[in-house]
Order: C-alpha cells, then sequence, then structure tokens
C-alpha cells in the first residue's frame, strides 16, 4: 500500500503538476493579496478530471509553495505576501535594509523547508494520537485558546501597550460587522449586502500592509533621493554559514512545535502562528532587544513555525475529515470530488492516496527548497526596481487579489479604505499587527463565548483542565510580558 | 390607435426574441455559481457546466461568488444581464431557506428558474455508537423524559435550524439546542462529547457509521438516496421535516422564455446521458434528478411552500 502510494506519485505527469503547482502557488504566495487559498480555489476545479494522486498532489503543492512564497514579498518590501508571514516582516525586512536581503531570503526559505519537513514528519508518525488531543479542543478549550493568543498581542506591542491594545480591539471590532456568528443577525451593515459577509482577512491584510506603504512612499514622492535603487546586494549560497544554521536548530524545533500544534487545532491558522511562535522565541531569547533589528532568529521562528502549520492541519484534515483553516477546508473539497472520504477509515479505504500526499508533499516541499533557492537570485533584484515603477504594479496586483476574494468589485473599495486607516494608524505610531490578531481571534473567542454561555449550565468550567490551565497561562503571559515592556521602557529612557 | 401600436411593439418583441432564442447560444456563457469551490453545489455546477459546453458548442465560465449562504450571489445577479448568457447554479435549499429565514426579502420568484437538475445525498440526524437511542423516535421520546438534558448541536440560519425548529415546535421535543458551528464543526463536537445528537452531510458521516463509532437514525430527506436504500426518513416520524436539497439552475429575471426553454433542453439533454448517471452515482448516491422549465417550478413551489409554512415555528424558546 505505502509502495503503491508511492509509485503513484513518481509518474512524470504527476510529479510535472507538482512542479506546476509549488512555481504557482509561490507566485501567488509571494504576490501580496493573492494567497495560497486562492491558489488551491483556483486550480481546484482544473483537478477536477485528474486522476485522485494528481489532482491531490498538485494540490498539495499549491500549498506548500504558497505558504511558502509569502516571505519574499514580505523580506523585499515589507508586505506579507500571505496572512501567515505577517511575522516575517519584523526581521526580514532590517535584514534587507542592512543589505542582507540574500541572507534573509536563504534563511528564510531552508527554516520554511525545515519547518515543512518537520510537520510531514509528525504527521506521518504522530496523527492518530494528536487527533485524540484535538477533539478535545471544544467551545471551552477554544475561548481560552483565543484569549491566551490575544494575551500575545501585549508581548507583541513592545513598549507601547496601550496603543497596541488599541489596534488589537479595532481589529476584533472590524470582525463583528456582517451576520453575527450563532444568530445571523447583521450587524454594522448598514442594509448593504456586501458586507453580510464581513470583511475578508486577504483584504484587509492588503490594505494594512501593502497600500499603507503604498501611501507612505507616495507621501515622499516629492524628496529626489527617493527614486534612488538598492545596489547593495550580494548572493552567495543560501546566505549564512553552517554553524548559523545549528546555531538556530534549537529555535527551530520549538517554533515547528508551535506551529504544528497550532495547525492540528481547526479554525487558528498559520496567520496566528508566525506571531506566537515569534513572541515566545523573541520571549524566551538571551538577546531580545536584537529582535525586531534583522536577526536571523525573528525569520527562523516566523518562517519555521507558518509552514509546520501545513503538516499541523493536514492532521485532522486525513484522520478526522475536519479542515483547520480556508486553505484545508479546499483540500477537503478536493479530497471528496475524488471521492476519498477523509476520516477514521481513510487508510483502510484509501491507504494508497494517504501515502501518496505524504509523498507528493515530501516532493513539493524538495521543490520548494530548489525552486526558491534558485530563484532568489531573481527575486533580489525586485529591490532594483525604482519603487515608482514597482508600487503601482503592486497595487495592480492587490486590487486583482481583492477582487480575487469573492468576485466582488466592493472588496477593492475596502481595500483602500482599510490602506487609508492604516496609513493614519502609522502616523498616529498605533502598531498595525495586533490588529491582524485582534481580527482572527475576536470572532473564534466570541463565538464559542457564546456557545460556552449556552453550555455553562448544564457543563461548568470546572470541567474543562486545558480551559483552567490556559487562563493560568493567560493570566500569567500577561503578567510577565507587561513586567518585561515596562523593563525595555526603563532601558529605552535611560539610554535617551 | 394605441391597439395597434401595441399590436405591432408585440410582434417586434415576438421577432425580437425569436432572433434571440434562434442565434442563441452565441458567445460565451456566464454561470453564476453561490457557493465556494470544493462544496458539493460548486462540483454539480461544474460538472453541468462541462456538459453544456458539448451539447451547446461554446464556453461554459463558471465563477463562484460566494458568501452569506449564496445570498451574495442570488443579490448581486437576480437583475443581472438578461440576454441569455448569465446564469446563477445554486442549491434549493439555500434558495428557499434564505428566504424562509429572512435573511432575503426574495425567493426563486425573483428569477426565471431554468432547471433543477440534481440532488443531494442528504443529510442524517446521527449519535454516537455507544448511545441507546435507535430511531429519531427514541432520541426525541428521550428528550421529553428528560427536558433540556439531551444536547442536539445545530447551526444557526441554515437547513440545519429549520430541522431543530420543527422537531422542538412540532415535533415537541425537549432538546438543549446548541449551537456548534458547521457541518465540520458539529461533527468535531459529536467526537468531542461535546454533544449528544446532531445533523451532517451523510458523505461526512459514511465512514464513522461504518467504522462503528456513528449511528444514523434517518435521513432528513423525502426518501432515502436511491443509491443507499432502506434508510428511515425522518418524516416518517415528523411529516414536516424534509429538508431536500436539490441543486437549480437560474437566469436573472426578464431573460427571454425561449432561452430558459432552450437551456433547459440542453440540461435536460445532458441529464439523459450515462455520462452524467455515473456522475452523479459515484458523487452523491443518487439517480439523474432533473425536470422541464414547468416541472422545475412546480418543484421549486413545492419546498417553498413548505418552507413558509413553518416561519410560524421557525424560533427556538
Amino acid at each position: 500500500m505505502i509502495l503503491e502510494g508511492i509509485l503513484a506519485v513518481c509518474q512524470p505527469l504527476t510529479i510535472l503538476w507538482i512542479a506546476i503547482g509549488v512555481v504557482v502557488g509561490i507566485i501567488f504566495g509571494a504576490i501580496p493579496g493573492l494567497t495560497a487559498t486562492m491558489a488551491i480555489v483556483m486550480f481546484l476545479p482544473v483537478t477536477y478530471s485528474m486522476s485522485a494522486s494528481q489532482g491531490i498532489a498538485m494540490l498539495m503543492a499549491l500549498y506548500i509553495g504558497g505558504i511558502s512564497g509569502g516571505l519574499i514579498s514580505a523580506i523585499l518590501l515589507n508586505i506579507p505576501g500571505t496572512p501567515s508571514s505577517v511575522a516575517t516582516c519584523f526581521d526580514g525586512k532590517p535584514m534587507a535594509n542592512k543589505g542582507q536581503a540574500g541572507r534573509a531570503l536563504g534563511t528564510g526559505v531552508v527554516f520554511s523547508f525545515v519547518g515543512t519537513l518537520i510537520g510531514i514528519g509528525i504527521l506521518m508518525v504522530l496523527a492518530p494520537v494528536l487527533c485524540a488531543f484535538a477533539l478535545k479542543f471544544q467551545a471551552y478549550e477554544y475561548c481560552a485558546l483565543a484569549l491566551f493568543s490575544l494575551s500575545m498581542v501585549v508581548a507583541l506591542t513592545g513598549t507601547d501597550m496601550p496603543k497596541g491594545l488599541i489596534s488589537a480591539v479595532l481589529g476584533a471590532l472590524l470582525a463583528t460587522v456582517g451576520l453575527a456568528p450563532i444568530d445571523s443577525r447583521p450587524r454594522f451593515t448598514f442594509d448593504m449586502y456586501q458586507l453580510n459577509n464581513g470583511f475578508a482577512l486577504v483584504v484587509l491584510l492588503i490594505g494594512l500592509f501593502a497600500i499603507s506603504e503604498v501611501m507612505s512612499f507616495a507621501e515622499s514622492v516629492r524628496k529626489k533621493e527617493d527614486f534612488s535603487i538598492e545596489q547593495n546586494v550580494k548572493m552567495k549560497g543560501a546566505g549564512f554559514s553552517l554553524a548559523e544554521f545549528i546555531m538556530q536548530i534549537p529555535n527551530a524545533i520549538v517554533s515547528a512545535l508551535i506551529g504544528v500544534g497550532i495547525g492540528i487545532l481547526p479554525g487558528i491558522g498559520g496567520g496566528v502562528s508566525c506571531m506566537i511562535s515569534y513572541t515566545v522565541s523573541k520571549n524566551t531569547s538571551k538577546h531580545r532587544e536584537l529582535y525586531g533589528t534583522g536577526i536571523m532568529d525573528g525569520i527562523v521562528a516566523s518562517e519555521t513555525a507558518n509552514n509546520a502549520t501545513i503538516g499541523g492541519a493536514v492532521i485532522p484534515l486525513l484522520s478526522l475529515g475536519i479542515p483547520g483553516d480556508p486553505a484545508t477546508a479546499m483540500l477537503l473539497g478536493g479530497l471528496m470530488i475524488h471521492n476519498v472520504a477523509p476520516g477514521p477509515l481513510i487508510y483502510e479505504k484509501n491507504g494508497a492516496v494517504v501515502y501518496a500526499i505524504f509523498t507528493a508533499m515530501l516532493i513539493a516541499a524538495v521543490m520548494m527548497l530548489l525552486f526558491m533557492l534558485w530563484g532568489m537570485r531573481f527575486f533580489v533584484s525586485v529591490l532594483k526596481v525604482p519603487k515608482n515603477y514597482l508600487l503601482p504594479i503592486v497595487m495592480v496586483l492587490c486590487g486583482i487579489g481583492a477582487i480575487g476574494n469573492a468576485n466582488q468589485i466592493f472588496d477593492t473599495y475596502v481595500m483602500v479604505g482599510f490602506g487609508l486607516m492604516a496609513f493614519l494608524m502609522i502616523k498616529a505610531k498605533i502598531p498595525t499587527v495586533p490588529m491582524i490578531l485582534g481580527f482572527i481571534l475576536g470572532p473564534t473567542f466570541e463565538q464559542n463565548l457564546r456557545r460556552v454561555s449556552q453550555l455553562a449550565s448544564s457543563d461548568p468550567f470546572w470541567n474543562h483542565p486545558i480551559f483552567c490551565v490556559l487562563i493560568v497561562a493567560t493570566v500569567l503571559v500577561v503578567i510577565f510580558s507587561v513586567r518585561a515592556n515596562l523593563k525595555d521602557a526603563a532601558r529605552e529612557d535611560s539610554n535617551e | 390607435m394605441s391597439k395597434k401600436i401595441f399590436c405591432a411593439l408585440v410582434l417586434v418583441l415576438a421577432l425580437v426574441s425569436g432572433c434571440f432564442a434562434a442565434d442563441w447560444p452565441a458567445k460565451t456563457i456566464n454561470i453564476y455559481v453561490t457557493h465556494a469551490a470544493g462544496g458539493d453545489t460548486d462540483y454539480m455546477a461544474r460538472q453541468l457546466g462541462a456538459q453544456l459546453e458539448k451539447i451547446l458548442g461554446v464556453s461554459v465560465v463558471l465563477s463562484n461568488v460566494t458568501g452569506s449562504n449564496g445570498a451574495t450571489c442570488m443579490q448581486q445577479y437576480r437583475n443581472g444581464a438578461k440576454d441569455g448568457y448569465t446564469f446563477i447554479a445554486t442549491n434549493t435549499a439555500a434558495l428557499n431557506g434564505n428566504e424562509a429565514t429572512g435573511m432575503v426579502d426574495f425567493g426563486y420568484n425573483a428569477f426565471e428558474p431554468v432547471a433543477v437538475y440534481g440532488i443531494q445525498s442528504g443529510e442524517n440526524i446521527v449519535v454516537p455508537a455507544s448511545s441507546p437511542y435507535k430511531t429519531l423516535k427514541d432520541l426525541i421520546d428521550a428528550s421529553k423524559e428528560k427536558p433540556g438534558q439531551i444536547r442536539l448541536g445545530i447551526s444557526m440560519g441554515g437547513g440545519v435550524y429549520i430541522m431543530a425548529c420543527v422537531l422542538q415546535n412540532i415535533g415537541k421535543a425537549q432538546f438543549n439546542i446548541i449551537e456548534a458551528g458547521d457541518a465540520a464543526n458539529r461533527l468535531t463536537a459529536l467526537l468531542g462529547n461535546a454533544i449528544d445528537a446532531t445533523s451532517i452531510p451523510y458523505s461526512s458521516a459514511a465512514d464513522y457509521i461504518e467504522k462503528g463509532q456513528l449511528r444514523s437514525l434517518c435521513t432528513v430527506l423525502s426518501k432515502s438516496p436511491t443509491l443507499l436504500p432502506g434508510q428511515p426518513a425522518a418524516s416518517e416520524v415528523i411529516p414536516e421535516l424534509k429538508l431536500d436539497t436539490e441543486y437549480a439552475l437560474l437566469a436573472p429575471k426578464g431573460t427571454p422564455a425561449e432561452i430558459v426553454k432552450a437551456m433547459n433542453d440542453a440540461v435536460m439533454k445532458a441529464c439523459a446521458t450515462a455520462e452524467w448517471k455515473k456522475i452523479v452515482n459515484d458523487f452523491s448516491w443518487q439517480d439523474p434528478f432533473y425536470f422541464d422549465v414547468e416541472g422545475s417550478i412546480a418543484n421549486l413551489k413545492a419546498q417553498r411552500d413548505l418552507f413558509m409554512s413553518l416561519v410560524p415555528i421557525l424560533e427556538i424558546q
């Protein structure tokens, strides 16, 4: 059965589809506004006519390529290509600004590969055990988990906590637009049916990071020196030494475990895993003050975690038939259409397909590594394009991405609106990243809080040990982060 | 005089629309799918689109305009181009259900229905295999004995919500109704013992039933799918509990009747092939299920009448 699965993938045509999938995925991931999910949505109908293993291999390749590609624009343009690479900007762009764009890309690519491998490894060995764990997460546990993840905002916001909290709360408020979870009452829709769906994460992401970047540039467009181009771009190998790689291994393993853990839990996803792993890495590091200045550790934490999330998300997808995020929901559709029903019997009924999926994921991971390392020399040349030519193109691509989200022109207006909002936020020195966390986690918290309130009478919280542990952990994270932030602030003051 | 003008106008209109139909189709046909890629509504629409391309000889392009259980797409295209090149592919549970639950204020009458062209394998009411309940009647009776103790997982607003309302208000069951999210989330909740019973698509439940982890009490379809015979139907216990999800093709209001008829002919032709039978047998355990224009409208009306008759009870205390 294992051999059958491997053989099904090791056909020239299937390998070709995987290669196409990886390349298309990387392109979708790299272009701000186009995401891994969109790549899968676009190609899903193409796979209807393929054989099961071909179709699913291609979808997996798109997924892996899409999540990995996001680091390119995060590092080179300071615009995350997908929600999963938001945290890659923190250290990626500063490193690129120091003239080490190649080193930043190399780090991102290699550790994306490492993360993917760890994720796949855990998926292959531990899937059934971890599924039992995932099922323990119900309304109470999700409620506490969302709270715990939101507490990371405090840690993420650096020294100006009130502004970070403002941003996170605004994000959570934006997420309330549309039909309410549970009772489907319209909220803040002003009788516009386009708002019934609420705002899409990708549209918010483009507005916050891409449009605001374009606006900030436009602001300084009359200054002459701004048309200068980056000359200082060198490229050799992966950009870092073996010793540096070995130094990063503990960081990578912790980040990968965080990524897999978040991937397993349906509904949280890569956008959160990179931020949590970045925060954990920063707060446990001996040189936490260097984070954000362009060090390898930050890129490693973000990129290892978001790619490890892939393996994690595929665990409940295959073993339970439960998708963890929008991308895996599409993959579930792709499997069902080929009459492969994910669930407890998948190994017995479609064992060959399962091993074909594992093989395809491994091949796609290797291809991702090769294509990205090979392509790096071309990616960095983006920095040589004057920004006054580059940014209008980015703007157009963002518009396409916003429309592509649900085939609605309306989303482009929303995108520009969010861009204006982000521009004003940057002017007021309010960080934009906590807003993304608030936007993703706010609805998870609300929905599960409301479910908990339905359950509380018959099922009190002390029956839920995971809930209690997470709440205690949240309190501890808040206390320690506040103390650390106050110390940092004091240090900054004394330096001035 | 005015009568003459009127007659002339009618004649011209008839000629123009006649020409329409004679030349149709001359260019690419756009079908807007109300649900996302990967779901059953999208799959069926795309399979139909592929068949129509062969029959009509023009390209058929499918795009997904998603959100609000299909309402976003229907709002956007119900007054779309009436030239016979714009169609909407949806399912009847969304079309009639969104009207009954008040999400939108229009129903199938806001469109020119073209064809009902398929039927889903439906949802089943399931409990864990360890549960003592063997039939829907057992489950309802138990809920009356222990009011508020048996947790029924649903999602608000959709077909499952209508089911819960019928169970509570017509069946006089006394479940503790718990919002548990979409089908995947309800399955998670049932496996994790957060709820005691729920309704999920047969396609998601099949393996769990076979492995002996879940037990199906009944289907909520009006009758068992043709390839899965012998399942008890919920309507045997509560006659109003019939949730048939059928796939429908609609055109914007005002699309010429000749074109609607011509499109329906093409759909009927596609659905009559052996290839189509294999597609629907494999995908939804059903035999081909399709109607001419009048039959499709009658079918939509029957479901709408049933759903609208339930409006007074669509509330959970």
